[in-house]
């Protein structure tokens, strides 16, 4: 028990107890390997403009820049270009998992250091980004999907345990959501806001841009109607603080993410917000239960297109596939030991892979899928068995 | 405690962000309509004003300084952060560029005239000034 918890109230520490059961339980490292092997690209998307500069001969200190702190080191600027390849190449090196704690502490070195170095190089996106690669320089994530478990197969030794402490991802779930959190109550609390008027203010003095798109005339009047805005803030900002608190409850969480990626993509389309898009798509992984291949997916070897698809999509190793007997339809036993047949369990299969859940998703609404997730028969006991060992929840 | 000290430290960030200036992990995105604009002069030791829009002794503005939204003050544009942070980095690039422009031997300090909107509001004139550059006059 922690030391904290000493001397408190019954109460008290069995909530501290079952906090820290919480926090320390093993799980399943998968979305943060899979995180890991996504985030690597934005930090070099994130690089870029800083490596482009420099290339040019140009670097921070050449114009107006604002230290946070006299004392911060600042390299010479050969030193500096050196430091920001390093963070490149560790970039690269902590997506592919080649010594992937030494390549994901770097990199986040880098750009921590970077960052701090002015407080022009500040951007909500950037902070994001600096806090996702402080939570994977933690989290033991290069135990799979990456080079390093790949090397350690070719050499005969026994993979290492894929699971640990669970703080880093309980950690980085606080922070995902907090950033919604935040961002949906600094807009609700601020009556321009969720009155309409920054909105209305933004599309009305970017009607030039808004008319060259192809839209219809209706549209474009209807977008810069100030009454349209008043419903469109509160909107905004119920669909952020929706995203916050939706994906802490399992009811909520897939409409949540659902959410958040169409959220995510029509942010992309309508501002400059560097590498935020990408990043809190990818971030949206890490809501998936930290357990995996503790649903059985059968298929009939015949069908081996399906199979080769669904093992190269499943990232977060949602599956164990089993062949079912020739002739038979697709068949998915579920963490409950539901058991479900055909287009129903196809359906499900697709909303459980990271590229293709967005647009299965939806379909789970049916009511012949609803039917079949709710009224399909018990799976054979060894699957049950086979499922409760994995540790499904 | 790490994760204690974590949560405690984001959500006292959070709240730090209606105060401060910069909002550094306060996650307050797309937070105004806002927009400013300012004419920026230099202040000579024998008085005069000269608008930053001119180069001088071999400075350009425009190269001075080249980030956040700074680069044509002259010009109206969107407070991408809120006016407070806006205003804060005009405040600093005026004294970075009193100090980091040696050859200038004329100019005793910079002097913006701001006119911003804070979103629908009426507009508002405000004054910021770089320090006194040392050695001039």
């Amino acid at each position: 028990m922690n030391a904290a918890a000493v001397g408190a109230p019954p109460r008290t520490r069995a909530l501290i107890a079952a906090f820290d059961d919480l926090l320390g339980r093993a799980v399943s490292m998968r979305a943060l390997a899979l995180l890991r092997v996504l985030a690597g690209p934005a930090v070099l998307l994130h690089l870029q403009p800083f490596l482009s500069d420099a290339w040019d001969g140009r670097i921070y200190s050449d114009a107006f820049y604002e230290p946070y702190a006299a004392w911060y080191p600042e390299l010479p600027d050969a030193v500096y270009v050196g430091v920001l390849s390093l963070g490149a190449v560790a970039a690269v090196a902590m997506s592919l998992g080649l010594l992937t704690r030494l390549a994901t502490v770097t990199t986040f070195g880098v750009v921590a250091y970077n960052i701090f170095l002015s407080t022009t190089h500040f951007h909500n996106n950037r902070a994001y980004l600096l806090i996702v690669l402080g939570l994977l320089a933690v989290a033991p994530c290069g135990r799979e999907l990456s080079l390093d478990a790949w090397v350690r197969r070719r050499r005969g030794r026994p993979a290492l345990d894929t699971s640990a402490p669970a703080w880093p991802l309980w950690l980085l779930r606080f922070e995902c959501a907090a950033i919604y959190g935040a961002s949906g109550l600094s807009k609700l609390l601020d009556p321009d806001w969720f009155g309409g008027t920054v909105t209305w203010q933004r599309v009305v003095r970017e009607r030039d841009a808004l008319e060259a798109w192809p839209l219809p005339d209706w549209a474009v009047s209807l977008l810069t109607d100030r009454g349209f805005h008043t419903g469109a803030a509160k909107f905004i900002v119920l669909t952020e603080l929706f995203i916050a608190l939706g994906l802490w409850w399992r009811g909520t969480r897939y409409a949540a993410v659902w959410v958040a990626v169409v959220f995510h993509l029509a942010i992309e389309t309508s501002a400059a917000v560097q590498v935020f898009s990408y990043l809190g798509i990818a971030v949206l992984a890490i809501w998936a239960v930290p357990s995996t291949r503790d649903r059985v997916l059968r298929i009939d070897p015949g069908r081996r297109r399906w199979a080769t698809l669904v093992c190269g999509l499943d990232w977060l190793a949602r599956f164990r596939v089993e062949p079912a007997p020739p002739g038979s339809p697709l068949e998915v036993v579920d963490r409950d030991g539901t058991t479900i047949r055909g287009a129903p369990a196809v359906a499900f299969v697709m909303s459980r892979l990271p590229l293709t859940a967005w647009f299965a998703l939806p379909t789970l609404l049916l009511p012949a899928v609803r039917r079949a997730r709710r009224g399909g028969g018990p799976a054979p006991a060894a699957s049950v068995a086979a499922n409760s060992a994995a540790g499904g929840s | 405690m790490v994760v204690v000290a974590v949560v405690a430290l984001q959500l006292a960030l959070v709240a730090r962000g209606y105060l401060s200036d910069h909002k550094e992990f306060a996650f307050q995105m797309f937070p105004e309509s806002s927009t400013w604009r300012a004419d920026v002069v230099r202040v000579t030791a024998d008085g005069r004003r000269v608008p930053i829009e001119r180069p001088w002794s071999g400075y350009r503005w425009d190269e001075l300084v080249q980030s956040r939204g700074l680069r044509y003050p002259w010009v109206r544009h969107h407070a991408d952060a809120g006016l407070d942070n806006q205003l804060a980095f005009l405040d600093a690039a005026l004294d970075w560029v009193a100090d980091n422009t040696p050859r200038d031997a004329e100019t005793r300090y910079l002097e913006a005239r701001v006119t911003s909107w804070h979103n629908d509001d009426s507009p508002r004139v405000g004054v910021l000034r770089s320090h006194f550059r040392e050695g001039v006059g």
